[in-house]
């Protein structure tokens, strides 16, 4: 979307003052600025049908636990005229068409790997087989280990030094969400501060009997971190199915009307409000009255608290679906921590009805500890910080 | 009581993909293993527990066509409660002056044996139009279906299986078989008023196809005036709720789990979707920030039991 670049060009890294580089590149046609879109501008897949090649390099900036700059290029790109030095970058992020079995995209890789290894060994290099959803299980596999095997016996022709560089391949396709999953995994690498993020999704998970939390960036549905079970592709997918869901519903059922109740400031510059919900907000009492008589049936305790005398209340959406009536059930909850930030945790549905308020307590203090890695976060990266 | 609703059409118009997506909560995706329907392929699927669908697929290559038309004739066109035929957007000629004759004399067999029978054309595959060209092409086809129908009424959708048009439809064409469905809005409208609700919307179960909702349709010169008139919503909500809804229900079922309620407080509204009767689900939408989702649940809870009731009357005729 034109916004993005508006927003980049409008104001030049006031906020963040070094947003983390990745180059996206691999031959033409092989599905790099299709990825780009569907994750940071909510194409639908269907839609890149009708993209137009790229013709010259465009950046594009997303906000997300860290600001992230996607250079997105032509297909014919190369280390010359690219015209910036690779040492700018912190991720280089290969596209190949899973079924290209010729040598032209190794052989670019392969270029890149070393240029990029002369000016700075640490850059992290991604591979990205895309369009794996075209393929049979059996068949990606065999491709995968054809294309893995080209490019490591490719690098062993340049020097013995390269077999050491870590190279990490995924299969991806804008049709599932395994791209959604492969890019989180190329995000974690960037986050300074993932362990903090992981340790307080593991105090969540334990005090809450939750065997899945994920930190999910809600626009682009990538997740920034995760507790330390396993991810199982189908919780991953479920999780992301929901948000899209949860995304939809907000504008279908947007009033013209609303107007107190506005979500967290939307600029990314602006550090999330601190809350100051106590759990027994979540212990609210309701007062139902049978539909045939009496007033509305109203609460007693609001939603909204305000963060400081005299400035505006706070909110913070939530939603939870109880998949399966059954015992044990399962709970599938949703609370935003930071106004691009959504907490999602898979609970036992026990817990989540009967002890309520514990849940949102844990809310509360991971939403108090997300806010503060943030921060040092921001300052470390505006200078001011250590 | 058992409803029957003929499927029409020619042959790879998309009959049996749009009947998977709605009554077997399949996929788009999977659309694409289905192989031509050989003959007519019956179905009974309960709908609102008393309502019984009795669907007939009917294979559309020409063999078919002509059998229907002859030998079978009155079996396939008698007591027929909905004909639903389905027209491929991208069909050109020869093929749709041949579709249309068939369509035309699908339309005599009718009046001879079920003169009763309501008709819907839909005008399927519109994905594969141009987003900015398919209100025209709609509307072209529209006035041309219209017409080859002569004096017969007809409803015309654009319908994809990759959208919510598809739900848009078939909401509209189930409602023409639930005869009372007017009370039930009439309730829906005084639950509404007791929730604080800007809406309540009441889907089928397994379907999710909408039945009723608290909103007027002829809000307009009603007074007092609707709530929802001022309140302005998006008119796409309901079939979107559909889809949305069945999507995600086909990604619980990918983890062998299975949905059973929602529960939003987003900024923009407050809303509950759960179970209101056997057969039924409720979204109930709030706008008053002061009004909790367990407090919408509590009133749903205590509805319950006059809606199994009403659902029951709102299926005799
Ligand atoms: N693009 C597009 N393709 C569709 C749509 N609906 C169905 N199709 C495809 O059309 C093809 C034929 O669909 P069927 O449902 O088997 O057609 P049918 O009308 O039942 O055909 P017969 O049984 O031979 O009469 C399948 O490959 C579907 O995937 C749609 O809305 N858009
Ligand atoms: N089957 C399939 N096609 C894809 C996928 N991703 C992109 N494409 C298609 O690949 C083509 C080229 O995409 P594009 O993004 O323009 O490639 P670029 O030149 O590398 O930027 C488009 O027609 C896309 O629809 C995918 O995951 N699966
Ligand atoms: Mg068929």
């Amino acid at each position: 979307m034109a916004s993005m670049q508006d927003s980049l060009a409008l104001k030049p890294s006031n906020d963040f003052a070094r947003r983390t580089k990745i180059l996206l590149m691999g031959t033409k046609r092989s599905g790099k600025t299709s990825i780009q879109q569907v994750l940071f501008n909510n194409l639908p897949p269907k839609q890149t049908f009708y993209i137009e090649p790229t013709k010259r390099i465009t950046k594009h900036a997303f906000d997300t636990f860290i600001p992230l700059e996607i250079w997105d290029c032509p297909g014919d790109v190369t280390v010359d005229s690219l015209d910036t030095p690779l040492s700018e970058f912190t991720t280089i992020l290969f596209v190949i068409d899973i079924r290209a079995l010729y040598q032209e995209p190794i052989s670019k890789l392969v270029e890149f790997m070393v240029a990029a290894h002369q000016v700075n060994p640490d850059i992290n290099f991604e591979v990205f087989l895309h369009k794996a959803e075209k393929l049979m299980e059996d068949d990606k596999i065999e491709y995968y280990r054809l294309i893995h095997e080209g490019v490591m016996d490719r690098l062993a022709d340049e020097s013995p030094e390269y077999e050491q560089v870590p190279l990490n391949f995924h299969l991806t396709s804008v049709y599932d969400h395994s791209l959604q999953d492969a890019f989180s995994h190329v995000l974690h690498k960037l986050v300074d501060s993932l362990s903090f993020l992981e340790d307080l999704l593991n105090i969540f998970c334990s005090n809450t009997s939750s065997p899945k939390a994920f930190l999910f960036d809600t626009t682009s549905r990538l997740y920034v971190a995760t507790d330390a079970s396993p991810v199982d592709q189908a919780t991953h997918n479920l999780c992301c199915d929901y948000l899209y869901m949860l995304n939809a519903f907000g504008p279908l059922f947007k009033s013209n009307m609303t107007n107190d109740s506005s979500p967290p400031d939307q600029s990314p510059s602006t550090p999330p409000p601190t809350a100051i919900t106590s759990p027994s907000t979540s212990l609210a009492s309701p007062n139902p009255i049978h539909p045939n008589i009496g007033p509305p049936t109203v609460s007693n305790l609001p939603k909204t608290l305000p963060m400081t005398p005299g400035s505006k209340p706070v909110f913070y959406p939530s939603a939870s679906t109880s998949l399966s009536p059954s015992h044990p059930g399962t709970t599938l909850t949703y609370h935003l921590v930071t106004p691009h930030l959504a907490l999602l945790a898979l609970l036992p549905s026990e817990v989540y009805e009967m002890r309520r308020g514990l849940v949102e307590w844990n809310v509360v203090w991971f939403r108090e500890g997300i806010r503060e890695i943030w921060e040092v976060e921001r300052e470390g990266r505006s200078g001011k910080g250590p | 009581m058992k409803k029957k609703v003929l499927l029409m059409g020619a042959s790879g118009s998309g009959k049996t993909s749009m009947r998977s997506m709605i009554f077997s909560n399949n996929p788009a995706s999977l659309t694409s293993r289905l192989g031509a329907t050989i003959d007519v392929e019956q179905n009974h699927v309960r709908f609102l527990g008393d309502l019984i669908l009795n669907l007939w697929d009917c294979g559309g290559q020409d063999a078919f066509m002509d059998s229907y038309l002859t030998t079978q004739r009155s079996t396939i066109f008698s007591h027929v409660g909905v004909m639903i035929y389905v027209f491929d957007v991208e069909m050109r000629e020869p093929e749709m002056s041949k579709d249309l004759d068939y369509y035309q004399e699908c339309l005599g067999s009718l009046a001879q044996f079920s003169k009763d029978a309501s008709v819907f054309l839909l005008v399927h595959k519109m994905d594969l139009v141009r987003e900015g060209e398919r209100a025209a092409i709609l509307l072209k086809k529209t006035k041309e279906l219209e017409k080859e129908s002569r004096d017969v009424s007809v409803k015309v959708f654009g319908t994809s299986i990759y959208d919510e048009t598809l739900y848009k439809a078939w909401s509209n064409i189930v409602n023409t078989l639930i005869p009372n469905a007017q009370n039930l809005s009439k309730h829906l409208r005084k639950f509404a008023d007791a929730c604080s609700a800007t809406e309540v919307i009441l889907f089928e179960r397994t379907t999710f196809l909408v039945i009723a909702t608290s909103s007027n349709p002829d809000s307009s010169d009603s007074f007092p005036p609707d709530t929802v008139a001022t309140h302005a919503l998006d008119p796409k909500r309901y079939e979107r709720t559909s889809e949305l809804i069945k999507a995600f229900k086909q990604s619980c079922s990918r983890l062998r789990e299975e949905f059973h309620s929602l529960e939003m407080e987003l900024s923009e509204f407050t809303a509950v979707l759960d179970e209101m009767t056997k057969n039924t689900y409720v979204l109930v939408v709030v706008h008053n920030p002061i009004v909790e989702t367990a407090a919408i649940k509590m009133n749903i809870r205590m509805a319950r039991r006059k809606f199994e009731e009403l659902q029951g009357d709102s299926l005799v005729s």
